[in-house]
């Protein structure tokens, strides 16, 4: 315990010196937003790995090996695919002209700020709700760990979090999550072993998972379809999010994109990996688990060696806050950047944008922990829209973002209908459509079809809109 | 028993020839 709160102790110690440092070094908004357009492979690529790993990645994988089997672990392999259809495929036109948030891309592509508007408030609603449940797991950790209230937790993470992110902006966001990720890497790296030591090494542990449940190596749990389906809903909803996309104009050119992102694919699948294993070894030390969410923390605390628990906890916590810390960045970008910024305070001084956006920073970080404290964190509601908010980034920005800039004729009220319906579609399918098929593909689909369709019956694009994209001459590739 | 990892391999290794290629054709 007292161990405990020393290790966290230097930890937030850790990242407030960051977030300190940080401040120093920004001198402008895209210093604040994008650190500059500056990032190298390493921090450029930590930064994404640090972003995809999230409380779920540890958290939720126990339950599911123990339901599914290994063959749910063949997921994992969207993330080589997708990541390098994010640097072979849309990063070099996507990055010709750079901006600081994805609504900024919209407005400069889709020539209305009606249309980055729409983008703005889509991106704010889903991630607020999606920071909510990740401060909520926060709660759990440090009530298993330090033995607090959850409530005081969700305090604590949360004022950490606010802290040095509105302090220090993307800049203090990509060093952290550097930090982070060599927490979290240990983590796995250290875990594996020894969850796997104390069932007597890897072989017998997989013969101990075979008698545990019979279909651990087989496909019958989940069939290679099935697989696909799930597969191909998280590589959309991984490819368009704007916590990825924003990465990519934070890297300093395609050159240090194509590495940060193999060093991305490489870490984000192999802690993957390793926590399967973990995972695998939990399920034969407790056959019979508790579900959900609390799996992890209860195997972390009781089930593992005291040291493996500890460091396990740890990298659940990098995980939550590296993640926290970038939504906060898009969702506080959205509010302050693209909503106030560009449409009420256009003109403002840069003394006075700098106070609006970390003001922006600061609201979006307070407002789930208020919603949650109010009651309102705990319903159906959220836990329905944290599941659906990869699909809801999927179904509106996919089609918008690469057939914007891969396509001419998409319009504005394409780009606009494609939003809306993607977002409707998702929905709708989550509430009265077949559990077989994840709400993504409908809401995909959807918002693809009204990109085409509205697109072609609407005027075509200005010239000035198309020119960034597939003009002759692009400003920053290399 | 769990193909993944070859797997894997086969796809970081693929990866780094598509960027030996793709930074070579210039």
């Amino acid at each position: 315990m007292t161990v405990h709160l020393i290790v966290f102790g230097a930890y937030f110690t850790v990242l407030f010196a960051i977030g300190w440092m940080s401040l120093r070094s920004t001198h402008s908004e895209s210093d604040y937003w994008i650190a500059g357009g500056k990032l190298g492979w390493l921090v450029g690529g930590a930064t994404l790995a640090a972003t995809h790993c999230s409380a779920g990645t540890f958290v939720g994988t126990v339950g599911v090996m123990h339901s599914v089997g290994w063959s749910f672990g063949w997921l994992v392999l969207f993330i080589p695919v997708s990541y390098w259809f994010l640097a072979a495929v849309l990063a070099p036109r996507f990055t010709r002209q750079r901006e600081m948030t994805l609504p900024a891309f919209i407005e400069t592509r889709y020539y209305g700020k009606g249309v980055r508007g729409l983008a703005a408030v889509i991106i704010l609603i889903a991630t607020v709700v999606y920071i909510q449940a990740q401060i909520l797991a926060g709660g759990l950790i440090a009530n298993v760990i330090l033995g607090i209230p959850m409530t005081w937790g969700m305090i604590g993470f949360t004022v950490v979090l606010i802290v040095y992110t509105m302090v220090g902006g993307m800049i203090a966001v990509v060093y952290t999550d550097l930090v982070q990720l060599v927490v979290m890497t240990l983590g796995a790296i250290l875990g594996a072993p020894l969850a796997l030591s104390a069932l007597g090494g890897l072989g017998e542990t997989l013969r101990y998972a075979e008698v545990v449940n019979p279909l651990t190596f087989t496909w019958e749990a989940m069939p290679p379809t099935l697989l696909f389906t799930i597969a191909l809903a998280f590589a959309l909803g991984t490819v368009a999010t704007p916590e990825k996309l924003v990465r990519l104009y934070a890297m300093k050119d395609m050159r240090t994109i194509r590495r940060g992102v193999l060093l991305a694919i490489v870490f984000a699948t192999a802690i993957n990996l390793l926590v399967f294993i973990v995972a695998l070894a939990a399920s034969v030390l407790f056959p019979v688990l508790p579900t959900g969410d609390l799996a992890m923390p209860l195997v972390a605390r009781s089930a593992l060696p005291p040291i493996l628990g500890s460091i396990l906890l740890a990298a659940i916590t990098a995980a939550m806050m590296s993640t926290v810390d970038s939504l906060l960045i898009v969702a506080g970008s959205a509010l302050s950047h693209d909503i106030y910024g560009s449409l009420f305070a256009a003109h403002a001084s840069p003394g006075r944008r700098n106070l609006i956006n970390r003001a922006g920073v600061a609201l979006v970080g307070s407002a789930p922990l208020v919603l949650l404290l109010s009651g309102i964190g705990e319903g159906e509601l959220v836990q329905f829209i944290v599941l659906l908010f990869t699909a809801l980034m999927g179904a509106s920005f996919f089609a918008p973002v690469v057939l914007g800039v891969f396509w001419r004729r998409a319009t504005r009220e394409g780009a606009t209908a494609a939003m809306l319906g993607g977002v409707t579609a998702t929905f709708l399918w989550k509430l009265f459509g077949s559990e077989a098929i994840d709400p993504v593909l409908p809401g995909f689909l959807c918002s693809t079809a009204l990109l085409f369709g509205v697109s072609l019956a609407t005027p075509p694009p200005p010239a000035a809109a198309l020119e960034p994209y597939f003009g002759s001459s692009p400003s920053s590739e290399s | 028993p769990f193909g993944l990892f070859l797997i894997f391999g086969l796809l970081v290794g693929a990866y780094l020839v598509w960027m030996y290629w793709v930074e070579r054709r210039r």
